[in-house]
């Protein structure tokens, strides 16, 4: 009785840890977890490239299943995501940052700011992304913060975002990004300016 | 110590096995919740469906981006005598018609900038037919994206959207 009672815990407590070790490699548990995961990190902007493709290995299926439906394979658009600003603390609804950057190796682009459980914050703002016409050419900058700014500097409202990521879409990207994503992307900066409360 | 050998190999075997199995259906079941969550949210079987401007308070999918407009198709060619007509309408700035399949791969990309596609979706198993996709699941989703950064051009996309079909057609035997 003893010797089964030990092995139905050995099945029980290994279901257990083999479950929650999935769970939690492809992040799907806890929630809250960062989409910024892959094998590409250019200057802490992060994705895998395999997204979308039978090449993705079963954590990287199971997390854009999760945070990514839908997403397109790269050949088509390239997306990274980004949890912290240039200082490598993490993106929050109290601090006001500067994003900034320069033209980018693709046929239209843009950066989205999301919220909890990877969907667009709830705000009325209509300042959800800044994208490559509202750019333009050559160097650009934005302002993310959780009002709008009092000159006509571009905004991507973070109200109501609480932490926050941003995910940089790149449509129609050139061979040189895929070949190698670090020398074909200048990264977009992302400098905090203030924090509510100055921490 | 020798008596805890078998047990802890059990329990070894158990976590390993529990964490493939995990992750083999993780996201079948999670594509599988979608695609009735779609379906519980208006989006057709065998016809696209726009869904509104994505915002805030209408996002339907994780990470849906605010600058294009959607219209999706669900599919189900588990009769292996159907197949889909497809057209996705022309629309002068950037579009693409994009194919998932159970397992959330996306299988197939077509882009359409400033021009309509037309294609045919098979079922798995079909014969290779010039300008048709197999699909490697009898289900999936079928998707197109056109870049439309307001409500000005979402809605002059939801008026291209009109002419795009997803169309099932069964071939008698």
């Amino acid at each position: 009785m003893w010797r089964m009672a030990t092995y139905v815990g050995a099945i029980l407590a290994g279901s257990a840890l083999g479950l929650g070790s999935a769970l939690w490699l492809a992040g799907l548990w806890p929630e809250g977890r960062s989409l910024a995961f892959g094998n590409v990190d250019v200057g802490g902007w992060r994705s895998d490239f395999a997204i979308g493709s039978k090449a993705a290995d079963p954590y990287t299926r199971a997390r854009v299943a999760r945070h990514g439906l839908l997403a397109l394979a790269k050949t088509e658009a390239v997306y990274l995501t980004r949890t912290t600003d240039d200082a490598g603390a993490p993106l929050r609804e109290a601090c006001t940052y500067r994003l900034s950057g320069g033209a980018m190796p693709a046929g239209w682009w843009s950066v989205t700011l999301y919220g909890a459980g990877s969907m667009l914050p709830a705000n009325t703002d209509e300042a959800l992304s800044l994208d490559a016409e509202q750019a333009g050419t050559g160097a650009w900058s934005a302002v993310i913060a959780p009002a709008r700014p009092a000159d006509a500097t571009a905004w991507i409202s973070s109200r109501a975002a609480g932490n926050f990521d941003l995910t940089l879409r790149l449509y129609m990207p050139t061979p040189g990004l895929l070949a190698d994503p670090n020398a074909a992307l200048t990264p977009p900066r992302i400098a905090r300016m203030s924090c509510e409360g100055g921490a | 110590m020798k008596r805890w050998f078998a047990p802890l190999a059990v329990l070894l075997a158990s976590a390993v096995g529990m964490h493939a199995l995990t992750l083999h259906f993780a996201p079948r079941l999670i594509m599988g919740r979608a695609m009735a969550v779609l379906e519980q949210r208006g989006i057709a079987l065998h016809a696209f469906t726009a869904t509104p401007r994505v915002t805030p308070q209408a996002q339907q999918v994780v990470r849906s981006s605010p600058d294009l407009y959607y219209a999706l198709c669900r599919y189900d060619l588990s009769d292996p005598a159907a197949h889909l007509d497809l057209r996705m309408a022309a629309w002068p700035a950037y579009q693409s018609l994009s194919f998932f399949d159970a397992r959330t791969d996306n299988f197939a990309t077509l882009r359409g900038t400033g021009q309509p596609v037309t294609t045919r979706l098979l079922p798995p198993g079909s014969t290779p037919e010039p300008g048709a996709i197999i699909s490697p699941t009898p289900s999936g989703i079928i998707l197109i994206r056109r870049l439309a950064p307001d409500a000005a051009r979402h809605a002059a996309a939801a008026a291209a959207g009109k002419a795009d079909a997803c169309q099932l057609t069964l071939i008698s035997r």
